[in-house]
């Protein structure tokens, strides 16, 4: 009885084993492709670290070359100001010019006509010679000029509203600076995270983002010369100057 | 009353253009600083300053935050700030009228705009 009863466990254990070898056969081709897998994909994340160093690393001469170009743009915008200002100066120093040129012609005038009164007996002479002078011509001449100054002016002025492009490009590209820079941090904290066991730790990134809400730029800013957004400014303020500080509070309450 | 005003931007560029526009509608008198703080402490220091034209996006203390400051003094209280600024979105302009800015600005602007500014904010002062 004893002996049936030990081999009934032989036999146990042999189905045991064999069950373990049936299922050592179904698992070693899974074994095998996991295998396969890892060789295949070990040198696949060799290349993406490498990549993500690579890139990580470029991304502070990327950042430079942005400040580069904010820079060279703010030096050239500031000479042509400086430009402009000399512009400016002629322009104003010619207006001058002008008007006392005008005011030499009236005086002239006065002069001529009181002569003309004290003498009416020039035998014609007086009127030839006022013909001579083209005081009127020349007062047309001035009156031209005046009003080419009065565009180059204008032009003047375009050319300083064209220039606003120049902080608003620089907000642009601060904008993307910031956004490559945020890059680099998540790429820095991807190399770190992934030599690392543990929970990853997203509390500073989501920081970053809040901070690019009160940052010392606006990422939506435009250069446009569309009236659009200053209409809608014209609009609120004039609303809101008709109302009191608190109704302005309740209105725009969130 | 004579004006005289205090230009805050970060950007040299756009203090010149604002400089500039002030005088090609007969502005002379003006001080700059670079961010909201040295404007506090010109503000401060200044008492000819009658007159703040801001900027938005500033470091150390941006021109809302600026605006916040004048406006929680009783002393600045009735100053007249301008903001010249980017933001052109709604919900910016609103922040700006509930920080009580006296007007605003969407860069850019022309002297004239600046001009047309300027005097609602004297007429309404």
């Amino acid at each position: 009885m004893e002996n049936n009863s030990n081999m009934d466990q032989v036999f146990e254990k042999l189905g045991e084993l064999k069950s373990f070898f049936i299922f050592g056969q179904k698992v070693v081709p899974v074994i095998q492709s996991i295998i396969d897998f890892m060789r295949d994909v070990v040198p696949l994340m060799e290349y993406v670290n490498n990549s993500i160093q690579d890139s990580a690393s470029k991304i502070p001469k990327a950042a430079s070359q942005i400040n580069s170009v904010t820079n060279a743009t703010e030096l050239a915008t500031s000479e042509i100001l400086d430009i402009v200002d000399a512009m400016s100066m002629d322009l104003s120093k010619i207006k001058n010019e002008l008007a006392d040129l005008k005011n030499g012609f009236f005086n002239q005038r006065v002069a001529l006509e009181s002569f003309g009164n004290q003498h009416p007996n020039l035998n014609g002479q007086f009127e030839a010679l006022l013909s001579g002078l083209s005081i009127d011509e020349l007062e047309t001449k001035v009156i031209s000029l005046e009003e080419i100054v009065k565009k180059i002016e204008g032009d003047s002025n375009n050319i300083t509203l064209s220039l606003q492009v120049q902080d608003i490009t620089s907000q642009q590209l601060a904008s993307v600076n910031h956004l490559i820079q945020s890059v680099q941090k998540r790429l820095s904290k991807l190399m770190t995270d992934l030599s690392r066991k543990g929970p990853v730790d997203v509390s500073d990134l989501e920081q970053d983002d809040e901070n690019t809400k009160s940052a010392t730029f606006n990422p939506d800013a435009r250069y446009e010369k569309t009236a659009e957004k200053q209409e809608l400014a014209n609009e609120l303020f004039n609303a809101g100057q008709k109302t009191s500080q608190d109704e302005i509070d309740k209105l725009f309450a969130k | 009353m004579a004006l005289k005003f205090l230009v805050v931007d970060d950007s040299v560029t756009m203090r010149r253009i604002v400089a500039n526009s002030l005088k090609a509608i007969g502005y002379e008198a003006f001080v700059e600083a670079g961010d909201g703080k040295e404007a506090l402490t010109k503000l401060s220091g200044d008492d000819s300053i009658n007159f703040v034209i801001t900027d938005w996006n500033m470091p150390e203390v941006s021109g809302l935050e600026l605006v916040k400051s004048i406006r929680s003094t009783d002393k600045f209280a009735k100053l007249p700030i301008l903001m010249v600024t980017t933001r052109g979105l709604k919900e910016d302009i609103v922040e700006a009228l509930q920080a009580r800015v006296n007007n605003y600005i969407v860069k850019p602007f022309t002297p004239q705009i600046l001009r047309e500014k300027i005097d609602q904010i004297l007429a309404s002062a």
